[in-house]
């Protein structure tokens, strides 16, 4: 019986999935195949004003995740916080401060095409032929010139003199004009499979996505493929919460989006209530790929959202406002869920749930206004 | 013993020589060269006027030598009239910004007949070894 459960999990599966236990069986089954940006260049769209916005509000950052203490490393004293009293105008002040703070920590990863392999032949010598058995390799230090733009240059063995390739520059600018927390050698964490496969069993993500901004440049195959790897992870264990609130969860949705498997998230975003980031989702897919049925609805709903504060919490009480703008994200994400969505039935019932838990907070916040006498 | 600015700390005086060449830092048995400017009639013990560069004779785990220019300091010193000496004209030669020294070619076509004589001499022991046996 189990036998066949899980061929047809592993047919479909997304659709036959209906027990937890079969659940279990069909994540072990499903392998991760590392996938790197080498068709269209996706960093136009990626960099997109429109792309930006959304994934940033879909990063719904929460301010106590994204200022806490993450280590004391380096720290020999810590400080305590200082208390103030300030007037309104340095309050706003001070949140504006924290505001552009934030940005800056929440800055995202770029996503951008695979490098190609450089190419260039500068000159051949077949006189220098047998001249040395090693290579020589010339760096030019000259102040004020950017690692991608610097000359660095190999004479071989057989008298050619060539631009030296991404990994040969990399090392040797890492050589000369040291990143702080890069690794000359890889690090075995990223170059053993086994110990890499550990950490994402033990759901470090953050760690592991942290290290791999500072090890490798985003272009690298190296960094997409482990990236994407460990956003296949995030993404088959549904551990979204993970990463939101941190610079990785822009480019964690914007990968799944891009390979057309975000039905997941969305599954999640609705369980969790969240339909007005279900509906940001649904215009970032029409964004990047245009294929979403009611799309301009999505666009026109999302210039709604935009102005109205981020919910990092289910809402207590609902204004006329609140409900006219949930109601329409609603009839918006039904659309979506029968044209465009893979996980149809999942997805219905979780809106479902989420419409009836919804009348029980209208008529709540209604009987509460109510009983307060306004109208 | 910290390491003296790459500016250089040595006395400069404008109208006297200049030689760019390579000053020998590192310790027995391990040779590493800065590659630097100082007047001609100095000591390569003494300051220099300025580091231009680096030089590692030993090739790294890779099968590297590693060579660090300043070609713009290289440009203006070389502007200013000062003289290159023939292992730095070398490097120069073989890294494209000069032309090829000459010493350069004679390195590689000695290289090249030694490995000729190397391979024949072989040759010949072998044909020296094989009769006795068939």
């Amino acid at each position: 019986m189990s036998l066949i459960f899980r061929k047809l999990a592993r047919n479909n599966p997304r659709n036959i999935i209906t027990d937890a236990q079969i659940l279990v069986i069909s994540c072990r089954k499903l392998s991760i195949v590392p996938s790197v940006y080498d068709g269209e260049d996706p960093a136009p769209k990626f960099f997109s004003s429109n792309v930006q916005v959304l994934l940033k509000r879909l990063t719904r950052p929460d301010f106590t995740k994204v200022f806490r203490k993450r280590t004391s490393h380096g720290l020999t004293v810590l400080k305590t916080p200082t208390y103030k009293f300030l007037t309104n105008e340095e309050l706003e002040e001070e949140i504006a401060k924290a505001n552009e703070r934030a940005d800056r920590l929440l800055q995202m990863p770029p996503v951008v095409k695979i490098q190609q392999h450089i190419e260039d032949v500068l000159s051949k010598d077949p006189a220098l032929v047998g001249y040395d058995t090693a290579k020589y390799i010339f760096t030019d230090i000259t102040f004020g010139v950017a690692n991608e733009h610097r000359f660095i240059v190999e004479r071989d063995p057989d008298g050619y003199l060539r631009s030296c390739d991404h990994d040969v520059r990399k090392r040797l600018n890492q050589v000369y004009f040291p990143t702080l927390g890069r690794k000359l050698r890889e690090p075995v964490m990223f170059s053993d499979l086994e110990k890499f496969n550990s950490l994402l069993d033990r759901e470090q993500y953050e760690f592991v996505l942290d290290r791999a901004c500072v090890q490798y440049e985003p272009d690298e195959p190296s960094y997409q493929k482990i990236t994407s790897m460990t956003y296949q992870h995030v993404d088959n264990k549904s551990k979204y919460e993970l990463l939101r609130s941190t610079r990785h969860f822009g480019p964690l949705v914007f990968y799944l989006t891009w390979h057309q498997t975000m039905d997941k998230l969305m599954l999640e975003l609705l369980q969790s209530g969240a339909v007005r980031e279900a509906v940001l989702l649904t215009a970032l897919r029409q964004d990047i790929h245009g294929d979403v049925a009611n799309g301009d609805v999505a666009r026109t709903i999302v210039q709604q959202i935009l102005p109205t504060p981020v919910q990092l919490t289910k809402p207590e009480t609902l204004t006329e406002e609140d409900i006219q703008l949930d109601s329409k994200c609603v009839e918006c994400i039904e659309k979506y869920i029968v044209s465009n969505s893979s996980m149809k039935s999942q997805q219905e019932l979780a809106l479902q749930g989420f419409r009836e838990h919804y009348q029980q907070l209208i008529e709540l916040s209604r009987g509460l206004k109510k009983a307060h006498g306004k109208q | 013993m910290s390491l003296p600015p790459a500016s250089g700390t040595g006395r400069y005086f404008a109208r006297a020589a200049k030689s760019i060449r390579l000053i020998r830092q590192g310790c027995t048995n391990r040779p590493f060269f800065h590659i630097s400017v100082t007047h001609r009639r100095r000591l390569n013990s003494q300051p220099v006027i300025e580091q231009l560069g680096s030089y590692d004779p030993m090739p790294n785990t890779n099968n590297e030598k590693l060579v660090a220019l300043n070609l713009e300091r290289v440009k203006f010193w070389l502007g200013k009239g000062a003289h290159v000496t023939d292992p730095v004209a070398e490097l120069l030669g073989l890294s494209g910004f000069f032309p090829i020294h000459p010493r350069s070619y004679m390195t590689a076509w000695r290289n090249r007949r030694t490995e000729r004589e190397n391979i024949a001499k072989l040759e010949a022991e072998q044909a020296k070894a094989k009769p006795p046996a068939s």
